[in-house]
């Protein structure tokens, strides 16, 4: 039976994993580009998530038109926190601007709680069918839903990066951003573009993941950055790859150390392997760049 | 003074301990995620000493102090390796990591016929030495002040003297500190370890003023916050955090103006003030301008 349990175990983190791994994806191409942790990247997913679940609750619209509201929403108040907590901190002090997007957090966070006061809402499914059964083992369609949108944002994030002129200009700018404006590339507007991607890929993951647990809470902003940061961070930080199978590895973890020692330790042993990966400064981790 | 205006004093003397360590860190150069778990620390040591064993309350206040200096010292010891957001995110890690630690610990003795300590995410209540005692809101409100005034002059002695003046070059340039003589390391462990042991210092009058603490206190939005406070106020002072704490707590709290937009209207403060001055209302430069002003 362990075996079994092994297995399914395996399955359930893969599914979890896959929506860490896209916030981690989300959380390093602002990294990458900015060298800035981005706090209010999380809170402004909820706020996408709250602004669809608003239109659901008025207009009983369907999937589609929340899917597109939630990834404009996102859009919007992750280029709102760009200009106002990044530009002007481009050449300065990284904590400033970390902590202006803490304030910018608070903001979005009682924005979407005066849009939605109640603590829980109800979110349309993404599926209204059961779950998949292999023999013993049973697996969602939404998880298997999630995973495919993990597998193809990445896919997309790499061509653009590494196909088009758009990602030329990125790479440069993530190479030596002073060179890249030499050569005439406007960092500023790289930077606004990088945001309102990696914010459309929020919207994305904040969307499945509602939709795949149906119901809303004000958890998700604050869940959202912790996951996507410790996606990041796991990963090795800076490569989008990493950043994928940072957040499988997170999820696999999570759900082992849940099934074997229990909720509590199940978050314990994620921090612990963190402060362990960063106190052993393994080769792929680039400890030495700062902020 | 009413009730209501000793409360917002006392909160706002309470957690400048916290801003103040946190501005510490800043000055050296570290900006730390984790210093809410020193001052949770803080808070269960000496709610430990007082309602479980009786202790009197400034030598369970020395002992949190030891142990929140030494816990800090512990985390910072590996993470001091470490630069800039991945020191931050290994603060944040140990800092969760005792959070998730408080949710696990039971050990409650019998006093008075009643079980006492902590009780995992129950929490820690009883923690009633001040009151027994008979000590007034206003008096209390007197102790933390007296205590914070204590760490000001402190930190005002340190500044002037050639040990903050090192603090500061290692947080300016720590390489340039080293080679000119500075034992990098061993400094900024001492700070790390002051910074926690500040923190629980706070941790420590925050429970005896609560008389009831659990995990959820000692949260990561307490260590953000805090670290706002710090760069708001001020990177140029140690009045800086305690300006940071006043304007939150004081202005927008206290004043209930902004009821229901409070955080709203604070965040575009911030954000907004960063963009003008980006080391705090409070900075250096400001404050050479006051000193030097005849």
């Amino acid at each position: 039976m362990a075996l079994i349990d092994i297995f399914q175990n395996t399955l359930d983190g893969l599914t979890a994993g896959a929506s860490y791994a896209l916030l981690g994806v989300g959380f390093t191409l602002i990294f990458g580009v900015l060298r800035r942790a981005n706090l209010s990247y999380g809170p402004a997913i909820m706020l996408g998530a709250y602004a669809a679940t608003w239109v659901s609750l008025h207009t009983g619209a369907g999937l589609l038109v929340l899917f597109l509201v939630a990834v404009l929403a996102t859009v919007l108040a992750g280029s709102y926190v760009e200009r106002l907590c990044f530009a002007p901190h481009r050449r300065g002090p990284a904590a400033a601007a970390m902590v202006a997007s803490f304030a910018i957090w608070m903001q979005l966070e009682e924005l979407a709680t005066l849009l939605l006061p109640r603590h829980l809402y109800a979110f349309p499914a993404l599926y209204e069918g059961g779950a998949l059964h292999f023999g013993p083992f049973s697996l969602r369609v939404e998880s298997l839903l999630m995973l495919l949108a993990a597998l193809a944002v990445c896919f997309v994030g790499w061509k653009a990066l590494y196909a088009t002129r758009f990602g030329v200009a990125v790479r440069a700018v993530i190479d030596d951003p002073r060179a890249a404006e030499l050569s005439g590339i406007s960092v500023g507007a790289i930077s606004l573009r990088v945001f309102a991607l990696a914010s459309a890929i929020g919207g994305l993951t904040g969307f499945l993941i509602v939709a795949s647990h149906e119901q809303v809470t004000p958890m998700l902003g604050m869940w959202s950055t912790l996951k996507g940061m410790l996606a990041m961070m796991l990963g090795g930080l800076g490569s989008l790859p990493g950043a994928v199978v940072g957040g499988l590895a997170l999820g696999l973890i999570e759900a082992h150390s849940q099934w074997y020692l229990g909720p509590q330790f199940r978050d314990f042993i994620a921090y612990f392997l963190l402060f362990a990966l960063l106190a052993a400064r393994p080769p792929w981790m680039n400890t030495r760049s700062a902020y | 003074m009413d009730e209501y205006a000793i409360g917002v004093l006392t909160s706002i003397g309470l957690l400048t301990f916290v801003a103040a360590s946190a501005y510490l860190l800043l000055i050296a150069g570290e900006l730390s995620f984790g210093q809410q778990a020193f001052f949770g620390v803080g808070a269960y040591a000496a709610g430990i000493a007082t309602a479980m064993f009786g202790l009197p309350l400034p030598l369970a206040i020395l002992a949190a102090m030891l142990l929140g200096g030494l816990a800090a010292a512990l985390v910072g010891l590996p993470a001091l390796r470490l630069r800039g957001l991945y020191f931050a995110m290994a603060t944040l890690a140990a800092a969760e990591m005792l959070r998730i630690l408080f949710e696990l610990f039971h050990w409650q003795v019998q006093v008075g016929g009643e079980a006492v300590g902590p009780d995992g995410t129950q929490g820690f209540r009883g923690i009633r030495w001040v009151f027994e005692r008979g000590v007034e809101p206003l008096g209390f409100l007197g102790i933390v002040w007296a205590l914070l005034a204590g760490v000001v002059l402190l930190f005002i002695l340190v500044e002037r003297s050639r040990l903050g003046t090192t603090i500061r070059a290692l947080g300016e340039d720590p390489e340039l500190a080293g080679a000119l003589g500075v034992d990098v390391l061993r400094l900024k462990l001492g700070v790390v370890a002051a910074a926690g042991a500040l923190a629980a210092l706070g941790g420590a009058l925050f429970a005896h003023h609560n008389t009831y603490i659990e995990p959820r206190n000692f949260d990561i939005m307490l260590g953000v916050h805090t670290l706002a406070y710090a760069l708001i106020g001020g990177l140029g002072t140690v009045f800086g955090p305690l300006l940071g704490v006043a304007l939150d707590l004081g202005l927008l709290e206290g004043t209930r103006v902004f009821q229901g937009y409070r955080m709203i209207v604070f965040g575009g403060l911030v954000a907004l003030l960063l963009i003008w001055r980006p080391r705090g209302l409070l900075d250096e430069r400001m404050v050479h301008w006051l000193r030097t002003r005849r």
